[in-house]
């Protein structure tokens, strides 16, 4: 009897340099704020590599890592931490923006308004749908993938964003 | 401005530089975060010996797991197990050698087993004593569960070991193939009876080729604590306190062990 391939996992070593960018990039657009998004980036490696051997060798590690993100800004967001930057008014240099160098406030002084507008009407979203929201349209996931996530079926997922997107729609933020 | 759109956009004033710069920070802290609590590495591929397939997992440390196959899910929980204590890798190579070393003891080359053993997987102090003290039973001898458990100084704690040894981490390098039931039936093992009975052949024990082999009668019996060996029928050794029996192979084996014959039923 001769084995092809043992079930072992990837190297941990070997999800950190797949996932991390994307990871990061969701954490900074989720919190909207640098040193948070860092913060919670470390966070996110740490337990996830905890938790790790837990994972199934042959499940998805990426709703997995997602997941786990997830469930760290939110975790944050009810500690009452710093919470994602709301409102900035339009002539001044949002928060965010000191992190990008010149070429990107040509972007807010145009729709910088829309924005922040939309950040402050999605943080007032039901947690449910503010979650899957970000995993739909930060995090580009598919509605399985945001299903495994918030652990409900697929069609609560893709029902949570289509309400989320009708909320914001009812609110003006379409021009 | 379509709201999908709208909502794409959302914090993508992130430049590509920026995320970078940050990754690079990032990195060097997550390393030094992760080296504390970081699990030790292990090789882990399945290897062919004369006993049948076996998954094997060796760390820096030295053999850290052996472990039967009997089918496919079996290695599936066995390394899911593993998982929570090493991080491991596939390499085949690293621990082929511990195949070839288990088939030449086998074949009877009685110093092939060479490597260290990782302890890891032993789950408690108890465990750890009994295995210690099982290292004790020399090739050629084996003793009862009820004497390996009167050993470490628990009485009545031969179930126990029992439990203790199915769940060996290494068997073979670790010898539970060494203890057999009080009354010198052969008892149990991970790897199957006919295993059990291959690997006590190996090491000079004479033994038909049946469940039901006796050990008792074929072996001189050694006592514990006066350090003589009578055989099976001296009424000396019908007398002993079973707790203290050690069965030796034949009479070489149990002087190699620094016990002196009988002079009533005079062993060889």
């Amino acid at each position: 009897m001769v084995h092809e391939k043992l079930p072992v996992p990837l190297p941990f070593e070997e999800v950190v340099q797949r996932h991390e960018r994307e990871i990061l990039q969701y954490l900074l657009r989720v919190s909207g704020d640098r040193d948070e998004a860092a913060d919670l980036f470390q966070e996110t490696w740490l337990r996830a590599y905890r938790a790790y051997p837990r994972l199934h060798p042959e499940s998805d590690v990426r709703p997995w890592l997602y997941a786990i993100a997830t469930n760290l800004c939110r975790n944050r967001a009810r500690n009452g931490a710093r919470r994602a930057r709301v409102i900035v008014s339009n002539n001044e240099v949002p928060a965010a923006a000191d992190t990008t160098g010149g070429p990107q406030q040509s972007f807010y002084e145009t729709d910088g308004y829309a924005m922040v507008h939309i950040r402050e009407l999605i943080a007032h979203l039901p947690s449910k749908q503010r979650q899957a929201v970000y995993l739909r349209y930060v995090g580009g996931l598919t509605y399985t993938e945001i299903a495994v996530i918030m652990n409900c079926s697929q069609e609560s997922a893709r029902a949570n964003v289509s309400q989320a997107v009708r909320k914001l729609k009812a609110a003006g933020c379409e021009q | 401005m379509k709201i999908e759109h709208l909502l794409g956009s959302i914090g993508t004033e992130f430049a590509e530089e920026a995320v970078d710069a940050l990754l690079r920070r990032a990195r060097g802290k997550i390393a030094t975060a992760l080296k504390h609590i970081r699990r030790p590495a292990v090789a882990v591929g399945v290897v062919q010996s004369s006993v049948g397939d076996l998954l094997v997992a060796t760390s820096r440390q030295g053999v850290a797991l052996i472990h039967y196959v009997h089918d496919g899910r079996d290695i599936a929980a066995t390394l899911a197990n593993l998982r929570l204590q090493f991080d491991p890798v596939e390499d085949r190579r690293t621990v082929r050698e511990v195949g070839e070393e288990v088939s030449r003891y086998v074949a009877g080359d009685a110093k092939a087993l060479r490597q260290s053993i990782d302890f890891t997987l032993v789950r408690n102090t108890f465990q750890n004593k009994i295995l210690d003290e099982l290292q004790r039973v020399p090739r050629g001898a084996v003793v009862s569960y009820q004497a390996l458990s009167a050993a470490v100084g628990v009485a009545k704690g031969a179930r126990a070991v029992g439990n203790t040894l199915h769940a060996n981490p290494v068997p073979i390098y670790l010898p539970c193939h060494r203890v057999i039931a009080s009354d010198g039936r052969l008892g149990g093992y991970v790897g199957g009876t006919t295993c059990k009975l291959q690997l006590l052949r190996s090491e000079g024990f004479a033994l038909d080729d049946d469940d039901t082999a006796s050990i008792a009668n074929t072996t001189v019996w050694g006592r514990r604590g006066t350090n003589m060996y009578c055989r099976a029928d001296c009424r000396v050794a019908a007398r002993a306190a079973r707790a203290r029996i050690v069965f030796f192979a034949n009479p070489e084996e149990a002087q190699r062990a620094g016990m002196r014959p009988c002079k009533i039923c005079r062993p060889g």
